[in-house]
């Protein structure tokens, strides 16, 4: 299959939506063709398969194919297609110390087909057109950030005209934000970064008020903290938005998503109302909770290092192994959040950080 | 805090040379052929396999005896000085005899110290209190190990351990007042020459990596080869793989968190993708891994047996390599620089780095040695100078 008829396939599947059947075997032909193009085309996936000692050609099963290591993306293009054909690059937030995890994109089409797909079923599943109001700038202020893009995107697609970014290249005013929602008479999306969500709710504290946000109003948030701002759990985070902006548990969702791929994930509490932990991949990604040396599944129930295959990755590489600890659960997976590393149990500080290095 | 009352008098009932006679019987017991206290310490301690700790702390508890004590004494208290009551120490990290040096210090500075251990190795300080009481109950009722962060506020010094950010705060909530030392985040690096036959090297700067799987501020995070005559890098990488096979079963690595190994495996993807690398690694195992750099770049630091051997031209590569690290770099253990030995120091101290030592002794500092650059008793106590004569 070609690079071109392998796209076709899974745009097709992409446009069947998230509740299209998950179908393993065609999942199965679609990632071992894949898998076998990107080693073909990719002279550094090629070379990480040699260093493990993986035979690509004995490749059977879409689980056998090698998940690559996040910052091993760092380190090496491992993109398919001539540098010169990129049209957009996405780069990770940078502000854990070292290099930026990236994403080039020679072409968008499925890239949007997958974040559109499963933004419409996840957030707004119950409406053409919404208000949209954004804690993050647009893509025009942050055009490496695939958040950014991500919103940008939603917006075009499923916002109206009011719908607004609140934040701006240079940052962005509290208070404006709260008149903003203060005034709003309609539902909206309210859809942001972790941590702009706690600078809202510290603002709303340190002003002794409380929000009422229309019904139908849902809450969209994702990316943790960064240390941009104090830490809380998923559960205290929704709890304050709850509190303070007087939007049901029910009407708020996380997402989970990297730079390094072109599919994002999200509870699917608008679909079903109820309120939960557990994330949904869409039938064009499948997600697997490994040991990280083997990369082999771990025992049912049990945690491990999620590594996520995603059929709309075909630019680049389609199996990554992230750094988040979690754990498969009925209809999805649970998310704990970044692994413990090196810095916990010894006193050699992981250099990079102190470098501020690469 | 009652218990630094307690403390303190406990300590006011010592005189110098018990202290000295206490640290010097209880190391002695911890080194003594099938020491309880080591074989117990080697059992829980979780992060080490038991012969990693069983050797680590018999080979670095060498030297550290009443003689040393007394002079270390000696030398560095002789003047008038106040000696704080209660010093808390705030420990970090995993490793035992850097906790062991931690509390006998201020002890051996004639204060009483109370604890607390590191999250990543609750046993070491503990064990250590337990063998000092049982040694002398007097001496060890000077010692207290516990988890109040209210001693950072009430005891008469205080000295912590940790990253930059941690000893910040704390130096912060000491505030001016109180004697303070801070002990952050270093990283060390092995400098390899021309003169030493690069098995007889590999096997050193093994030793070096294996003693606390890398996880240390004295573990090499790089070595650097001098790659003269050309191919002398590769070598060393080859032979380092001999190494590290031949520690596999004497010192086998500990078991790795998810995260850890989830870090590791990140080294090894990083380095199998970097142009002209050349990885070894243990077969079908995390173990240990080699990887050999094509030219001068600097690859991350290595850790949990990740060691990345960096060929560099000369001397002066090899301390632009180091320059950027200060003021983070802490030792350059060394092998085969013969008479280049003086521009070697010359490099690691202007890159400033406060220890200088044989490959293979890496994580054998002496009780003595200036930690960080810092004296290991005057910073401890505050001085009183007496100038002039009585009137």
């Amino acid at each position: 299959m070609t690079r071109a008829e392998l796209e076709r396939e899974v745009l097709g599947w992409i446009a069947e939506g998230v509740t299209a059947p998950t179908d393993d075997a065609r999942f199965e032909a679609l990632a071992l063709a894949l898998f076998q193009l990107q080693i073909e085309r990719g002279a550094a996936y090629r070379r990480l398969c040699a260093a493990f000692g993986c035979d690509p050609r004995s490749v059977r099963h879409w689980r056998e194919i090698p998940a690559v290591p996040t910052g091993a993306l760092k380190e090496a293009r491992f993109a398919i297609f001539p540098p010169e054909a990129t049209l957009r690059t996405f780069r990770s937030s940078g502000t854990s110390a070292g290099a930026r995890g990236e994403l080039e994109l020679d072409d968008l089409s499925l890239y949007d087909a997958s974040l559109e797909a499963t933004f419409r079923a996840f957030i707004c599943p119950d409406a053409e057109r919404l208000r949209f109001l954004v804690l993050a700038p647009s893509a025009a202020d942050a055009p490496d950030s695939s958040l950014s893009y991500m919103f940008s995107r939603a917006v075009e697609r499923m916002g109206t005209a009011t719908s607004r970014f609140l934040v701006g290249a240079d940052g962005w005013e509290p208070d404006q934000a709260i008149a903003e929602l203060a005034a709003a008479r309609e539902p909206v999306v309210l859809a942001g970064t972790a941590f702009a969500f706690v600078h809202l709710l510290d603002r709303l504290e340190a002003r002794g008020e409380t929000l009422a946000l229309p019904a139908g109003t849902r809450v969209m948030e994702t990316g943790g903290f960064k240390g941009r701002s104090r830490e809380l759990t998923r559960e205290e985070l929704h709890g304050e938005i709850e509190a303070k902006l007087g939007v049901p548990l029910t009407r708020i969702v996380n997402q989970y998503g990297m730079c390094e791929l072109a599919t994002q994930f999200y509870e699917p509490t608008l679909r079903t109302g109820v309120y939960g932990d557990v994330k949904q991949a869409p039938p064009w990604v499948r997600v697997r909770v490994v040991d990280p040396v083997t990369q082999k599944d771990v025992a049912g129930g049990e945690r491990g290092v999620l590594a996520i295959c995603d059929l709309a990755n075909t630019g680049s590489v389609l199996a990554l192994l992230t750094s988040d600890l979690g754990e498969l659960a009925e209809g999805g997976f649970r998310i704990f959040g970044r692994l413990r590393g090196a810095e916990a149990r010894g006193c050699s500080l992981a250099a990079d950080a102190l470098l501020g290095a690469r | 805090m009652r218990e630094l009352a307690e403390l303190a008098a406990a300590r006011d009932a010592l005189d110098p040379r018990r202290v000295i006679r206490a640290l010097a019987e209880t190391f002695e017991r911890w080194r003594a052929p099938g020491s309880p206290e080591r074989v117990r310490l080697a059992r829980e301690h979780g992060v080490y396999s038991a012969p990693v700790v069983e050797r680590g702390v018999k080979l670095a508890l060498a030297g550290w005896n009443e003689e040393s004590l007394a002079s270390l004494r000696a030398r560095e208290l002789s003047d008038p000085c106040w000696v704080p009551p209660v010093t808390a120490v705030w420990l970090a990290g995993s490793i035992p005899t850097a906790a062991f040096s931690a509390l006998a210090l201020p002890l051996l500075a004639g204060s009483a110290v109370y604890a607390k251990p590191a999250s990543a190795d609750p046993v070491s300080a503990r064990l250590f209190a337990a063998s000092l009481a049982e040694t002398d109950p007097a001496v060890g009722a000077a010692l207290a190990v516990g988890s109040d962060s209210k001693a950072l506020d009430d005891a008469d010094a205080v000295v912590a351990h940790g990253s930059d950010a941690t000893i910040a705060l704390v130096r912060a909530r000491v505030g001016p007042g109180r004697p303070f030392v801070g002990y952050g985040h270093k990283l060390s690096v092995a400098a390899i020459g021309p003169a030493i036959e690069p098995l007889v090297a590999a096997r050193r700067l093994a030793l070096d990596v294996a003693l606390w799987d890398g996880r240390g501020c004295l573990s090499p995070a790089w070595a650097l080869a001098l790659d003269a005559p050309r191919g002398r890098a590769a070598e060393l990488a080859r032979a380092l793989a001999t190494a590290f096979e031949e520690l596999e079963d004497e010192l086998p690595r500990g078991k790795l968190e998810p995260g850890e190994a989830s870090e590791l495996v990140e080294l090894r993807a990083r380095a199998a993708v970097r142009d002209g690398t050349r990885l070894e690694m243990a077969a079908g195992a995390s173990t240990w891994t080699v990887a050999l750099e094509s030219g001068e770049v600097r690859p991350p630091p290595g850790i949990f047996r990740f060691l990345s051997v960096v060929p560099v031209a000369d001397v002066e590569s090899l301390g632009r390599f180091c320059a950027p690290l200060a003021p983070h770099l802490s030792c350059v253990g060394h092998a085969g620089f013969g008479a280049e030995r003086g521009r070697l120091a010359a490099f690691a101290a202007a890159a400033g780095a406060s220890r200088l030592c044989p490959l293979g002794r890496m994580q054998l500092p002496p009780l003595d040695w200036n930690h960080d650059g810092q004296p290991p008793l005057r910073g401890l106590v505050r001085w009183l100078d007496v100038e002039g004569a009585e009137i």
